[in-house]
């Protein structure tokens, strides 16, 4: 009977993920069908074993008692990563750009796409000028300034990998580690390093709060 | 907020991804033993498998494309093939192929590389020449130090000596010879049955998985990937630093390929292909789930020999793009 309750505490624990929008923080959006599915038949599992070992006891192993409160932590315990930390163990590494980068109007591209852009060509001229509309958050580096930056994922949190843009930060203006900024302006050329790199000229910084979908594929 | 909390956060996140991700492949590696169980009455069709001790790898490799799931999902259908009977090289070599050698693995490496065909044969080729090697190393370690002692018992339990009683037997110490016995009728189990079962056995694997988790999300936090990556253009520093890196990110093998897409450019191909090659066969999250399989001696020779085949494969490979 025990062992139907505890599938059932599994399998709200997974299907809770995917309807609370759990998920959408952990893992890339191609997944949450198949977690949700799981979920539901480790609900409907639990059901049945429940029905069918009703008044029957039965010993557990310590295992399964330790994964149960493992569970109940997940549950109560949300997760809240910090995505300053994650970007910064991590060596920036994005696929090849889609095509789509190409395409859009500069001022409909995001953050990633930006990145890809600037990474695929090696002229920063060619941008220079262009408006930007980019969100993301602010990713302070061990060794220079801050920069705008957003996370990648192919599977879950644990391969997420940075995507991130240099911003020429206003004057007496000190962004904070993992703070979630909304920036209008332009691509400037700028001298970096003895390189011409292009870099985000903010004409607006706006907070805002975390996305509901923070990850990008 | 303290930097450490800041770290144990972000490890709590980690841990809840790669378990809430690995889950569902765990469940339908579960699901699939069930209902071959169900639909296979025992020791059917397994006492069928070849035992020739070199096809039988082979066999059991190539079971590989039956099942599209990763690493997870292959435990419990490979404990299964072990518990029924199966000759051990073809439960092993499916163990250790089957997470590259399926339809999902290979077209994930194929989007993730389509620039890239050598890949596309390199890695199920590799997996394949791997699994077998492993497959042939185990087998020749006594059954009582490789397989995990209740499932040993299990395995006992189906073998065709165990359907005939002490005193019919043959040539034993009692009584007298008797004439042939008919084997028993192999019955099919209640579907309830095997719902009774697959649970006990989802809710064990699931426990190794938490641990596997805990541990790949805490070593992952406080072990920079940079560090790792640092070596990238060393031939075999980089082999070695990817193989690392695949032991200790423990993604499913179904889509480590676009995880390898994010550093491709930085480190050697064969450093790339060890990488593909490693992580499905030896994990962090996979050493807690190999526990329900073999002994701990056992794991260890299998971490070690898969190690080393991939560090020489990848050293060859090295040699012979770069």
């Amino acid at each position: 009977m025990i062992r139907g309750a505890l599938l059932i505490t599994w399998g709200w624990i997974v299907l809770w993920s995917v309807i609370s929008g759990r998920l959408d923080l952990l893992l890339r959006g191609v997944f949450h069908g198949l977690v949700g599915i799981s979920g539901a038949a480790l609900l409907l599992a639990g059901v049945v074993l429940l029905i069918r070992q009703r008044g029957r006891y039965e010993r557990l192993p310590w295992a399964w008692w330790s994964s149960a409160a493992i569970a109940l932590l997940v549950l109560l315990v949300p997760p809240n990563p910090s995505f300053s930390d994650l970007a910064e163990s991590r060596p920036q590494g994005l696929p090849e750009p889609p095509e789509l980068a190409f395409v859009l109007p500069p001022e409909q591209r995001t953050l990633t796409e930006w990145v890809r852009l600037l990474r695929s060509q090696q002229d920063p001229d060619l941008v220079d000028g262009n408006p930007v509309n980019i969100s993301g958050f602010v990713w302070t580096q061990q060794s220079g300034p801050p920069l705008i930056a957003r996370l990648t994922v192919r599977c879950c949190l644990a391969d997420a990998t940075p995507a991130g843009l240099p911003v020429h930060w206003p004057e007496g203006f000190i962004p904070n580690t993992n703070q979630w900024l909304s920036i209008q302006g332009e691509m400037v050329v700028t001298t970096r390093d003895e390189q011409r790199v292009a870099v985000v000229m903010p004409k607006a910084i706006t907070p805002i709060s975390r996305p509901k979908r923070p990850l990008e594929p | 907020m303290p930097q450490s909390l800041e770290k144990l956060s972000t490890a709590w996140a980690i841990f809840q991804g790669l378990l809430l991700e690995a889950i569902p492949f765990l469940l339908l590696g579960v699901a699939i033993a069930g209902l071959a169980r169900w639909l296979v009455p025992q020791t059917a069709w397994v006492q069928r498998l070849p035992k020739n001790p070199l096809i039988a790898p082979v066999t059991g490799a190539l079971m590989g494309f039956a099942l599209p799931a990763c690493e997870c999902g292959n435990v419990p259908v490979a404990r299964r093939l072990l518990a029924s009977g199966a000759p051990m090289g073809t439960a092993f070599g499916f163990l250790f192929a089957a997470p590259v050698l399926n339809p999902i693995v290979l077209a994930s490496t194929w989007a993730a590389f389509p620039d890239q065909p050598w890949l596309l044969i390199a890695r199920p080729l590799g997996a394949f020449v791997i699994a077998v090697l492993l497959s042939l190393l185990l087998v020749q370690l006594p059954d009582t130090q490789l397989l995990e002692t209740a499932l040993l018992s299990e395995r006992r339990m189906s073998q065709p000596l165990s359907r005939i009683g002490l005193l019919e037997r043959s040539g034993g110490l009692i009584g007298d010879a008797i004439g042939k016995i008919a084997p028993a009728e192999p019955t099919r189990p209640r579907a309830t049955d095997v719902l009774d079962q697959s649970s006990r056995e989802f809710l064990d694997l699931l426990a190794l998985l938490v641990l596997g988790c805990l541990i790949a999300a805490l070593v992952q936090t406080w072990l920079p990937r940079s560090w790792l990556l640092a070596v990238g253009g060393a031939p075999t520093g980089s082999i070695l630093a990817l193989m690392l890196l695949a032991v200790v990110v423990s993604v499913c093998s179904s889509v480590d390929a676009f995880l390898a897409l994010g550093f491709a450019a930085q480190v050697t191909p064969g450093a790339l292909l060890a990488f593909l090659l490693l992580g499905p066969v030896v994990d962090l999250k996979l050493a807690g789930l190999f526990t329900v399989l073999m002994r701990p001696r056992a794991i260890a020779i299998t971490a070690m020999a898969a190690s080393l085949g991939v560090l020489l494969i990848g050293q060859w490979v090295n040699l012979w793009l770069l």
